[in-house]
């Protein structure tokens, strides 16, 4: 590739909307997402040019709804924290007020329990702040800074540490760059400034980027003396380590980035035979820096969920590491082992409609796993698009994957978890269950009756095996119904009955003159009428 | 030496493993009135993580009809930063009062509106012309944890909604102020026990959240209360004091939650006394509760003195001011435990330490403990480890947190207070007649068995 997409000589990477065009806020078939994204013309290098959305040229005209009202959601500092916070021997310093760090505990379980997913001895994480006051904002913090690395370093030792930027931190304009300098010389490990302030993306999925960018341009190994044939990256989060039952028969380990990972892990990523991932959302900054900057190959296919996708997905790979002569054989022994229950459970979940509620491309592969059970899907909310990932791969274009393969998704809805969208959303389609990750949503789904999976553990549909798991998890789910139904015949939504009654879930986009009428209820103690 | 070239060094402010949040986290508060909407004029992020410390992962308590993910929030964006957050701010307001069902909306505005300066209150006096109950209130994380937090919202709703009176008060009508709602993991089933023995006694009760409460009209019959009652070591002094001289209505602070039948017993007395009330209801109400009470206590001791297999004896408490003092007090004045470390985690202000230590010096009839003030993570497990729990299974009553050294000391871990991420808490109790009962069988359901 000539052009290099991902630039590792700066300390900050550009956010998402600004590399790849991403939005939170549509509303469609899933075909017209596909057509307006124009996937194969954005990759190509123009658009980092004028990459944004808005800019100039054809692939930049991808449009986005806008609504007055929003809820509460994640953000940027908080995916770098359950990122390069949840390393095993490395440090995350948040420069923060207090609150910033109020997550940890959440992050925590998942950490414990990932440990022991990856055979390793649970331990709780240890993210530090620096828990800035009114006199910090005033005066300065980066003495602050300075003391709590040392209080790391002195407390731990680790291999590296993270410093990472806050909404407050930034406004003041703390210099992390220069004190991780000093502290880096100081110290001799990796001081890796990390800018994830919450206000500095629409989408927190940039926190994804900024923690792969610091690793990539301060951890993994340059000009690796070895290459280690029989490794492959696979970027993830605190999935059960599913992806190396499923690829031994390729004689593959796999050097899982970054969560639970070692110092040592994160550098041996450029000694691998290839970089892969479970998802393209999350995995492809990282795959796409190591591609370009460390010569390691990502896998060209989509994402393995859904038969069709896994079986693309290991035939790249077996291409890659030089498997081609058995990998047929492998697909073909693997279609036959699972045929018998897969057949048994399209009959048990003959009828059932699903509805997806996750982060994007995540979205894309499981509503392929879902249709491979035979499950109908009507509509799906991705809590963000990006109209082209990083490596710009045509094999990775995973919404026109689903759409060509398995037909479009009628209702297809870009939505950075709005709840109060919910109930309009729902009320277009058939579903029986909701399957979802990110907080706030099923909780409104649940009282209109529905339940929920939530996919906390994200590698459970991959593979062939995986498809198995996730129509038995269904049936399962399915049965929490009485629960719901329960719910739902005595609890009320949170919503005026003004809101209730509208049909489109957008309608204050497109018609936001509407939000000056009158709703002829009475809300806030006052008659609006 | 190494500690003097340390202290030439900026003091360390330094937290890990936090066991509070921020201002913001006051969000929750409004969330726990009937009826209230928080907005969140705030960076997106920044409650989402609140709810974390707050709820989520302490007890899994959920959020109710207008927080978790339905809480409002401007999530401010760049454009906001550098262009200023009101014009957003003004039409949330503006939807939220269209769209989100509610009797009174809250603004909290975060770091971000505090740093660059937003004029929340005129975009909110707006709406408070057009006849809508709304407030506002300052919580910049900056400014301090989520217990400051709370007072500062309590007081925003006083002063803006509830508003000026002049009328008669009711003598037996009281205004409890109690634990902090979320953040106390037990607050409704603590509420609840704290209003049903007041309730005995023969007061009515106005608990201002939770499922008891009758939400923002309770609120506004806060000026017709006989008097204040305040129930915890010292958050909520700020909110009676003003109170008292806004109006001139009188507090009772009782700084240890009652746990327990004697204490129980002497706080309701003590809350009768100070009322001027005729006590025979409370006596006949404190006589069949010490009954049912003693009932139970008497079987329970038959496994507390025939146990074979043995039972703690020394205990640390890691905790909030108000769960810290109560259960502390409670192990060793009427189970016979000894306390052997004292830590409390929530950052009291200074002026407030020398009273609250006091506390520990008085625990019992020839029990004292020192207590100590830590709200690093790390310098809490630290002591944790080094703590002489003498030969029987040593007993922590601490948070999520203390799972490590727990583990490594080889303790019996019973969390007392937030966060908690490995306990799931519905209506529970600790407190009182009923929940006293309810902290025994977890204890000793966590010490027996093989």
């Amino acid at each position: 590739m000539a052009k290099k997409t991902i630039n590792l000589d700066m300390t900050e990477c550009n956010n998402r909307e600004m590399r790849i065009g991403t939005i939170i806020s549509w509303d469609g078939k899933a075909s017209e997402l596909v057509e307006a994204s124009n996937y194969e013309q954005r990759s190509k290098h123009e658009k980092h040019h004028h990459g944004c959305p808005g800019g100039k040229g054809k692939a930049c005209q991808l449009c986005e709804l806008s609504t007055p009202f929003s809820q509460q959601t994640m953000c940027a500092n908080a995916i770098v924290a359950c990122q390069a916070g949840n390393l095993t021997d490395c440090i995350l310093i948040e420069h923060s007020p207090i609150g910033c760090s109020a997550n940890h505990i959440h992050f925590n379980i998942a950490f414990r329990i990932g440990l022991q997913r990856r055979g390793k001895s649970p331990e709780n994480l240890k993210i530090f702040s620096t828990n800035l006051n009114e006199n910090d904002m005033v005066f300065g913090a980066s003495d602050r800074l300075r003391r709590t690395i040392d209080d790391a370093y002195e407390r731990y030792h680790p291999k590296a540490i993270f410093i990472s930027m806050s909404c407050s931190t930034a406004i003041i304009g703390e210099d992390i760059d220069s004190v991780a300098d000093e502290k880096e010389a100081e110290l001799g490990i990796p001081v890796v400034p990390l800018h994830c302030e919450g206000f500095r993306s629409k989408h927190w999925s940039t926190g994804f980027d900024v923690s792969q960018h610091g690793v990539a341009r301060q951890i993994v190994k340059r000009n690796p003396e070895k290459i280690q044939k029989d490794l492959i990256n696979i970027v993830a989060l605190w999935g059960t380590d599913y992806f190396t039952e499923i690829l031994k028969p390729l004689g593959l380990r796999v050097n899982y980035l970054l969560d639970m990972a070692s110092y040592d892990e994160l550098q041996q990523a450029s000694e691998a035979v290839a970089t892969s991932t479970f998802c393209h959302t999350l995995g492809s900054y990282l795959s796409t820096a190591l591609e370009e900057h460390f010569g390691v190959p990502q896998i060209d296919a989509p994402m393995p969920y859904g038969i069709s996708a896994t079986d693309e997905w290991l035939r790249a790979i077996a291409k890659v590491v030089g498997k081609e002569d058995i990998i047929e054989d492998y697909i073909r022994s693997e279609h036959e082992r699972i045929q018998p229950e897969l057949d048994q459970l399209k009959e048990k979940l003959k009828g059932l409609h699903g509805f997806v509620l996750t982060g994007s491309a995540y979205a894309h592969a499981l509503i392929c796993a879902l249709k491979d059970l035979g499950i109908e899907v009507d509509g799906s909310v991705v809590f963000h698009h990006d109209p082209v990932y990083d490596s710009g791969h045509d094999r990775q274009n995973s919404l026109k994957y689903l759409v060509d393969n398995y037909g479009d998704i009628e209702h297809f809805t870009v939505s950075k978890t709005q709840p109060f969208q919910l109930p309009g959303i729902l009320k277009r389609v058939k579903t029986d269950f909701v399957i979802i990750r990110h907080y706030g949503l099923s909780p409104v789904a649940a009282k209109l009756g529905i339940p929920a999976l939530a996919m906390g553990d994200e590698h459970f549909p991959m593979g062939y095996n995986g498809i198995i798991r996730l129509g038995n998890l269904i049936l399962d789910i399915v049965a929490r119904k009485k629960f719901n139904k329960v719910l739902s015949r005595h609890t009320e939504l949170g919503y005026t009955d003004w809101w209730l009654s509208q049909e489109d879930p957008f309608v204050l986009a497109h018609k936001p003159e509407l939000i000056n009428e009158p709703i002829y209820e009475t809300n806030g103690g006052r008659y609006d009428g | 030496m190494a500690e003097q070239t340390k202290t030439k060094k900026k003091r360390s402010s330094t937290i890990v493993h936090s066991r509070y949040g921020c201002a913001v986290g006051a969000s929750y508060t409004v969330a726990a009135i009937k009826g209230g909407v928080p907005i969140a004029h705030c960076s997106p992020g920044c409650v989402e993580k609140q709810y974390h410390l707050l709820t989520f992962n302490n007890g899994f308590q959920g959020s109710g009809i207008a927080a978790g993910g339905d809480m409002p929030s401007v999530n401010f964006g760049e454009n906001e930063v550098v262009f200023g957050g009101v014009k957003k701010l003004d039409a949330e307001i503006q939807s939220a009062l269209k769209i989100v069902k509610g009797d009174l909306f809250v603004v909290l505005s975060g770091c971000s509106a505090g740093l660059i300066g937003d004029d929340v209150s005129s975009v909110v006096k707006k709406y408070k012309e057009l006849g809508y109950n709304i407030v506002y209130a300052e919580v910049p994380g900056f400014k301090g944890n989520n217990l400051y937090g709370h007072e500062v919202v309590v007081k925003a709703i006083i002063d803006q909604f509830v508003g000026d009176y002049k009328g008669k008060k009711r003598k037996r009508l009281i205004n409890l102020w109690s634990e902090v709602p979320y953040f106390n993991t037990n607050w409704r089933g603590d509420l609840t026990e704290l209003k049903r023995i007041l309730e005995g006694a023969g007061f009515e009760v106005n608990v201002f959240f939770g499922p008891h409460s009758r939400g923002v009209e309770e609120w506004k019959s806060i000026p017709k209360a006989s008097f204040n009652l305040l129930v915890s070591p010292w958050v909520g002094l700020d909110t009676v004091k003003h109170l008292e001289k806004k109006y001139n209505q009188p507090y009772l602070h009782i700084p240890v939650l009652p746990v327990g039948e004697e204490a129980t017993s002497e706080f309701l007395r003590k809350v009768v006394a100070f009322s001027g009330l005729d006590s025979s209801k409370a006596e006949a109400f404190i006589e069949k509760e010490a009954k049912e009470y003693y009932y139970y206590l008497e079987h329970f001791a038959d496994f507390f003195s025939e146990y074979w297999f043995g039972l703690p004896s020394r205990f640390a408490t890691i905790g909030d001011s108000a769960y810290n003092i109560a259960f502390t007090k409670f192990l060793a004045d009427q189970i016979g435990l000894i306390p052997v470390r004292q830590i409390i985690s929530d950052n009291p202000p200074a002026k407030y330490r020398k009273e609250l230590s006091e506390l520990y010096h008085n625990l019992s009839e020839g029990v004292s403990a020192e207590v100590e003030y830590i709200e690093d993570g790390y310098i809490i497990e630290q002591e944790l480890e080094k703590v002489d729990f003498g030969n029987s299974k040593p007993l922590i009553l601490g948070s999520s947190w203390e799972l490590d050294v727990a583990k490594k000391r080889k303790a019996l871990l019973v969390e007392i207070g937030a966060p908690i991420g490995d306990e799931v808490v519905i209506n529970r109790s600790y407190i009182g007649y009923r929940g006293a009962l309810t902290l025994l069988e977890k204890i000793y359901t966590k010490t027996v068995g093989g």
